[in-house]
């Protein structure tokens, strides 16, 4: 797990970076093509319907349904792994490479091994491990982070690109995109073709037939899967639908939402390794089931956003996260689903903080694909925090000395009094434009009415009173 | 960690957990004639870069496929076995173009799939087509393998114009048995590509950089 850090220090210090303008442009195109292509799908709105109670009833009968996946992929003849916590997780797969001595392994874009950190845990042995999602082998030469969930370099330039490939790959720099795509591309194919085993993760399972589908636009996601001889699928344990047809519902909605694409160019339905008198695919085929404090999300207030389908709609529509960026957030999960997800995994004292992440606009909740609710589980999160001790320092602050004011009538009303009188030097028409001091942030987007010259309390003793 | 103590403790939050229920909906696009099916498949298969052909007669097919193949100077091909058009591998092969065996055996995988590195040419089949997202969905099998839509620069399917389904949602209701039906479905949606530098899009990432698809009457 990633250190905790505060997100309002790291957030200031990304405001109007390079970085920052990046993802401003990044997330508003991706925003406007999830727009386009929701408006031409004339039953949009059935079909999120549609894929909401698909997500819902999975998740109230997730253990029934996760058996029956069990069996059915098992009868495919695929290993099925059960991994308690992230450290479990890791020590399955490295156990996996171990057993069939795999020296070289390709691995396609992955939120959850992100999460479980594997990279660095096999990195202490001697297996190489080659991002292939063109964003993640570039996340991963630059020895970066993601910035945002579908689109991992969302907050590099071209030139970032082209220097980086300069020094880490040895080739002549260039900045255009064409270019740089053709290197990577030859760069990993042999790579591909050479692998011992292939990592990937799941979008969704499917429970009646014991399936993973995982879902690229590269083809990376099919090379990892076809061209090894074992194939280890990493699957957070809430990603799972009854059957096929409902994995098809939530496939158009996710394909539309993630890029405004109609279906991703590649939706790959993985059922078993390879089969009798089949010419290629693997040989071995193990899925890893994950919990790693996902079954303490499901016992509590805010179950539902393990429903999320992780198409990233909500990180394009967030203020918030538009400003400052996937990075801000400190963690795998950013933007206003990873403020959720985040507490919820890893625990709320280390991230209480990421509930406040947010202006609570509602943006978020009216693109969600499954009309996950958002906006109200931050504030049960803030709740939550607040019980527990746990208040942003301006806020505790200002909430202590309103109390001790508003507590008594003769300082409520010498309040209001110093109010009127000292906003007079610094309004005009009316209006304060400019606050001074720890206000000022308040300002930067919106104007005060300035206090009235009389207080109600004054004018209906003057008025009205005996 | 043992399944029936994972799937217990999984169980048990499921049960106290505050989920809200949602009602169950059905909706979906209204069913198309065929032939409005033939002209939305060809419009979507354009918007993500790829391009329609015919529909020609089955005998027709081979020099449509030797055209695309000279069209883009492949000297190579991998194909499946059974294509819905006879003569398809016999014409590439009169025309020049060297073929490669696909069956890839265990004890030599690595040293046959390097000679894919410079394959050029593959030519599928398609168990449907999806005419509002100008998807094909293929269905991989003995004769029919994963590599060929996967490995080469230009990849071109035959596909029969009386498969073509509207929506994956759709065919999917129609065809509740085919996930567990084969070990490996893929739907394609037109050739290979990314955005992830600056949102720009570039075709031909990891898989194919030129997508055909041949529709046979």
């Amino acid at each position: 797990m990633p250190e905790p850090v505060t997100f309002l220090g790291r957030a200031t210090a990304l405001v109007g970076t390079h970085e920052a303008s990046a993802i401003e442009m990044g997330a508003r195109t991706l925003l406007k093509k999830r727009d386009r292509a929701a408006a031409e799908f004339p039953v949009m709105e059935e079909m999120r319907d549609r894929a909401r109670a698909i997500r819902l009833h999975a998740l109230s009968n997730l253990d029934r349904l996760l058996g029956h996946f069990a069996d059915r992929a098992e009868e495919a003849g695929v290993n099925v792994h059960f991994a308690a916590d992230a450290e479990e997780a890791s020590a399955t797969v490295a156990r996996i490479l171990e057993e069939t001595g795999s020296r070289l392994v390709v691995k396609s874009k992955s939120m959850v091994s992100e999460e479980i950190e594997l990279n660095e845990h096999l990195e202490a042995s001697e297996i190489e491990v080659v991002e292939t999602d063109l964003g993640e082998f570039i996340v991963q030469l630059a020895g970066d982070t993601p910035s945002h969930i579908i689109a991992p370099v969302l907050h590099m330039m071209r030139q970032d690109v082209g220097r980086l490939f300069e020094e880490k790959l040895g080739v002549a720099y260039t900045e255009d995109p064409t270019e740089l795509n053709q290197i990577a591309r030859e760069h990993l194919r042999e790579k591909f073709l050479q692998a011992d085993a292939g990592i990937s993760g799941v979008n969704i399972a499917v429970a009646e037939t014991g399936s993973v589908i995982l879902v690229t636009n590269e083809g990376n996601g099919r090379l990892t899967t076809t061209a090894p001889r074992v194939h280890i699928a990493l699957m957070g344990m809430e990603r799972i639908v009854s059957r096929w047809e409902d994995a098809a519902v939530v496939l158009e909605v996710l394909a539309r939402s993630a890029t405004g694409q109609r279906l991703s160019v590649y939706t790959n339905v993985v059922t078993g390794p390879r089969r009798e008198g089949e010419p290629d695919g693997p040989e071995q085929v193990h899925v890893v089931v994950i919990d790693n404090g996902r079954s303490e999300v499901l016992a509590g207030g805010t179950a539902e956003i393990l429903a999320c389908i992780r198409c990233g709609a909500c990180l394009n529509a967030c203020p918030v996260f538009r400003s400052v960026g996937g990075h801000a957030y400190g963690t795998v999960y950013s933007g206003p689903v990873g403020s959720v997800v985040t507490p919820g995994l890893h625990g709320m004292e280390p991230w209480w903080e990421l509930p406040y992440a947010s202006t609570l606009c509602g943006a978020c909740e009216e693109v969600c694909p499954v009309r996950i609710q958002i906006p109200s589980m931050l504030l049960q999160l803030r709740a939550q925090a607040a019980e527990g001790g746990r208040l942003p320092g301006w806020l505790e602050k200002g909430m202590s000395r309103y109390t001790q004011t508003a507590v008594s009538p003769k300082k409520w009303a010498r309040a209001k009094r110093w109010a009127s009188l000292l906003s007079a030097p610094i309004s005009s028409k009316g209006w304060i434009r400019h606050l001074p001091g720890p206000g000022r942030g308040w300002t930067d987007s919106r104007d005060l009415p300035r206090p009235a010259k009389e207080s109600f309390t004054d004018w209906w003793r003057s008025n009205r009173g005996s | 960690m043992d399944r029936d103590v994972f799937l217990a403790r999984v169980g048990r939050a499921a049960m106290t957990g505050l989920l809200p229920t949602s009602p169950e909906v059905s909706a979906s696009l209204p069913e198309l004639e065929p032939a409005d099916l033939v002209g939305l498949f060809r419009d979507s298969l354009q918007k993500v870069d790829g391009v329609a052909h015919g529909p020609v007669s089955g005998h027709g097919a081979p020099v449509v496929v030797s055209g695309i193949a000279s069209g883009h100077g492949c000297s190579t091909f991998m194909a499946w076995d059974d294509l819905p058009a006879p003569g398809v591998a016999a014409e590439l092969t009169a025309e020049g173009l060297e073929r490669v065996d696909h069956d890839i055996e265990e004890s030599s995988r690595l040293q046959h799939q390097l000679g894919y590195v410079p394959l050029s040419l593959g030519v599928t089949g398609a168990l449907a087509g999806l005419a509002d997202s100008g998807s094909l969905v293929l269905s991989h099998g003995p004769g029919r393998p994963r590599m060929a839509s996967l490995v080469p620069e230009v990849h071109v399917a035959l596909l029969r114009v009386a498969d073509l389904d509207r929506t994956l949602s759709m065919w999917a209701h129609n065809h509740p048995g085919a996930a567990a039906e084969t070990a490996n479905l893929v739907m394609v949606t037109g050739p290979s590509r990314t955005g992830d530098i600056e949102q720009q899009l570039n075709l031909g990432v990891h898989g194919p950089r030129h997508l055909h698809v041949v529709l046979v009457s």
